[in-house]
């Protein structure tokens, strides 16, 4: 496995995924794409189809409704496929904690599926993207 | 009409009113039985000409309520029929769907929520709640509360889902394009389901739920001063006008007057966040018709308003700024050069990015007689914002009912007559140079003094707020019991009314064009990623990148016609 490693940290390419956020986080790494930030430069590109995914950017509380297509999503990913939980909501399901449709935690539903997946935490409401960056970065290297 | 003239209209409906309550000058309320609201509606709607806002349903222990809210524009005053159904066992109101259009996604939400039978409904399918939500269970309704508190949550099934589950039946052998629900680019998960009969589209239907975190639940059990922070997550880039929306509210309740520097406050930082929304649409479209480069560029010149509104409220997002009774945070006055300073920069480039788009021959070809929504759609779904002000609807909330200071300063609403794509970019283009102007004022006449007033406590009663967001109106209903808690709090956001004016905007037009129309009214999902076309069997015959580059293509097409070598810009900064 450890080659497979290897190549997942070099140039990773990302699908996003958006389990019930307020689009603040979503907004936030779209801004990690245009020129103030602009991530293209160090190899790391948004994808359209998990299946060319080496990582999943996850946002948001996991509705129930959005459960079963994050399953499906994570499912449809190569392994090894990093998870980054990005922001509040997506790390502990945050200020939506007593929703009655909430089912989150990404984690536990991830977790529930793969229980050895590489997960990824990026706190903050939400987190800027220089977070998010350094977020990246720091997990791929400790991986 | 003027206030007069309106309460003459309304006493021709009084034989079916149990009462009228007027809590202030501006807010109406008719009080009648379920069997009348039908009728009342339809008054309102029809003789009267009101607006329809939204409805929000109420489980009163031994009774329902259904409030119909609607908004009569020109006195900027909100009209509410309180129609009270004495089953509470087996409640039950006639729709009124049928010669409104714009209400047929409430009542399926508050037949969801609330389990009210919605009679001679035309599409009565689940909107809201999860495939996987048991039925009979209803959230908004009281007795919920005590399972919740014991930890009761909708249990999902862990099969992976075959395709999201839709309204509308699809006659069998019709090809069927399904949009969503997820797509990488940015935004919510949403599900829409395209008919289509070649290129052109023939029929649409969506499906919600995949956002919802229960919210008006979660407000019931926040204290008034938290509830704030809730509504700003409501929507990240609508951040500051729901929480504004909310306090309006709530300040209607209890009579509080804030200090005139709040109300400038205020102002300014709705106006920046309405710019940097505005600018991230005229980006998205560029990003869709295959003009990166216009995403690139609008995309740039938001960041500054962002690192402005960080400086002002300490976040790039969810300021947490505005409070009952005031603002949390001044603006210090030695920002305001700065800020004035900055503001001139963006005006520049704004300006630059607005010829550029207003002079620019393809962008004519290309965008304009695309996704017309007439002007008689527009007034049936009664959509609001941008959306509406470019069919011609001239709505604004800041204007009819004037809040915050939006009263005390000069500018104008911005309307154009085609109600295509191109007119509401330019609708949102010239807002946003509007909204310059605007905060450039505001920080010139910012009045000395404090921005808060002491609140203790909310006395019992209700009340209604509503705030111009980026996208159109939000809406806010809050009923206080005298406790430190709503005891109902409805949250209406702009695209619960905007999205489904994509019936009567997408139909008839070519699957290429789809993308742009369903983005150009700026919904909180503008599901544009993902989407495949399938033909009747269910076999993928277009993916999401065959679109979006039929899409492309069209625009090259049009270039090519004119003779037009490409998009050329100039850069201020690099010329």
């Amino acid at each position: 496995m450890s080659w497979k490693i290897k190549a997942l940290k070099k140039s990773p390419w990302v699908f996003h995924v958006n389990t019930g956020a307020c689009n603040n986080c979503d907004i936030e790494i779209v801004n990690c794409l245009t020129p103030k930030f602009d991530v293209e430069r160090l190899g790391i590109k948004l994808v359209g189809s998990p299946r060319h995914a080496d990582a999943l950017l996850v946002t948001g509380v996991v509705t129930a409704q959005a459960a079963p297509r994050l399953r499906e999503v994570y499912r449809q990913t190569p392994k090894p496929c990093a998870v980054f939980c990005i922001g509040a909501c997506a790390c502990a399901t945050g200020i939506f904690n007593s929703g009655y449709h909430v089912v989150g935690p990404v984690d536990k539903i991830i977790r529930e599926l793969d229980p050895n997946a590489i997960i990824a935490y990026v706190p903050g409401c939400p987190p800027k993207p220089e977070a998010i960056i350094s977020g990246v970065v720091q997990a791929l290297s400790a991986i | 009409m003027n206030r007069e003239e309106l309460d003459n209209k309304l006493s021709e409906i009084r034989n079916k009113l149990t009462g009228i309550e007027h809590t202030t000058d501006k807010r109406i309320y008719l009080l009648c039985e379920s069997e009348n609201a039908y009728d009342v509606c339809k008054f309102l709607f029809e003789e009267v000409g009101t607006r329809f806002v939204i409805a929000s349903g109420v489980d009163a222990e031994k009774r329902f309520e259904v409030l119909y809210h609607f908004a009569y524009d020109s006195l900027g005053a909100v009209i509410t029929v309180k129609a009270s159904i004495r089953n509470h066992e087996n409640p039950a109101i006639e729709s009124i769907a049928p010669f409104l259009p714009g209400a047929e996604w409430i009542e399926r939400e508050i037949h969801d929520l609330l389990g009210i039978e919605i009679t001679n409904h035309p599409n009565m399918k689940r909107l809201i709640l999860a495939d996987d939500w048991p039925e009979g269970v209803y959230p908004l309704r009281k007795e919920m509360d005590a399972k919740l508190a014991d930890g009761w949550r909708c249990k999902t099934s862990s099969r992976p889902p075959v395709r999201p589950a839709s309204g509308r039946k699809v006659p069998l052998g019709k090809p069927v394009l399904p949009v969503g629900p997820f797509h990488p680019l940015q935004e919510e998960m949403e599900f829409f389901q395209l008919t289509v009969d070649g290129e052109i589209v023939t029929d649409i239907d969506m499906r919600i739920s995949y956002n919802h975190r229960g919210m008006e639940k979660i407000s019931e059990s926040l204290q008034f001063d938290q509830v704030p922070y809730l509504v700003s997550r409501i929507c990240g880039i609508c951040s500051a006008s729901h929480p504004l929306a909310y306090v309006q509210a709530v300040e209607e309740i209890a009579g509080i007057e804030p200090p005139e520097r709040a109300l400038y406050v205020r102002t300014i930082i709705n106006e920046l966040e309405r710019i940097h929304s505005h600018l991230l649409w005229v980006g998205l479209a560029g990003h869709f018709i295959g003009y990166d480069t216009v995403f690139m560029w609008a995309w740039k010149y938001r960041e500054p308003v962002l690192d402005l509104l960080e400086e002002i409220t300490g976040n790039r997002n969810n300021y947490g700024n505005v409070k009952v009774g005031g603002c949390r945070e001044d603006i210090p006055d030695e920002l305001i050069p700065k800020l004035l300073k900055e503001l001139d920069k963006l005006e520049n480039k704004t300006e630059m990015l607005t010829k550029a788009v207003l002079d620019d021959p393809v962008l004519h070809a290309r965008l304009k007689g695309i996704g017309i929504l007439k002007n008689k759609d527009a007034i049936d779904y009664a959509v609001t914002g941008p959306t509406a002000r470019g069919s011609d609807v001239p709505i604004d909330v800041r204007r009819d009912d004037p809040y915050a200071a939006y009263g005390l300063l000069d500018w104008k609403v911005i309307t154009q007559p085609e109600g295509d794509v191109f007119a509401k970019a330019v609708v949102r283009l010239l807002e946003t140079l509007e909204s310059i102007k605007i905060v450039r004022e505001a920080l010139q006449k910012l009045p000395k003094g404090p921005v808060t007033v002491e609140v203790k406590e909310i006395p019992p009663g209700e009340g209604c707020g509503h705030a111009e967001a980026p996208r159109g109106e939000t809406f806010h209903y809050v009923r206080s019991d005298g406790g430190n808690r709503p005891v109902r709090h409805k949250m209406r956001a702009p695209s619960f009314v905007n999205v489904p004016s994509f019936r009567a905007s997408c139909i008839g037009g070519h699957i290429a064009d789809v993308t742009l129309t369903l983005a150009s009214v700026d919904p909180c999902y503008s599901c544009t990623e993902r989407l495949a076309v399938v033909d009747g069997r269910g076999k993928v015959v277009h993916d999401y990148d065959v679109l979006l580059r039929m899409s492309r293509e069209k625009t090259a097409q049009i270039q090519k016609d004119l003779g037009w070598p490409g998009l050329k810009l100039e850069d201020p900064e690099i010329g």
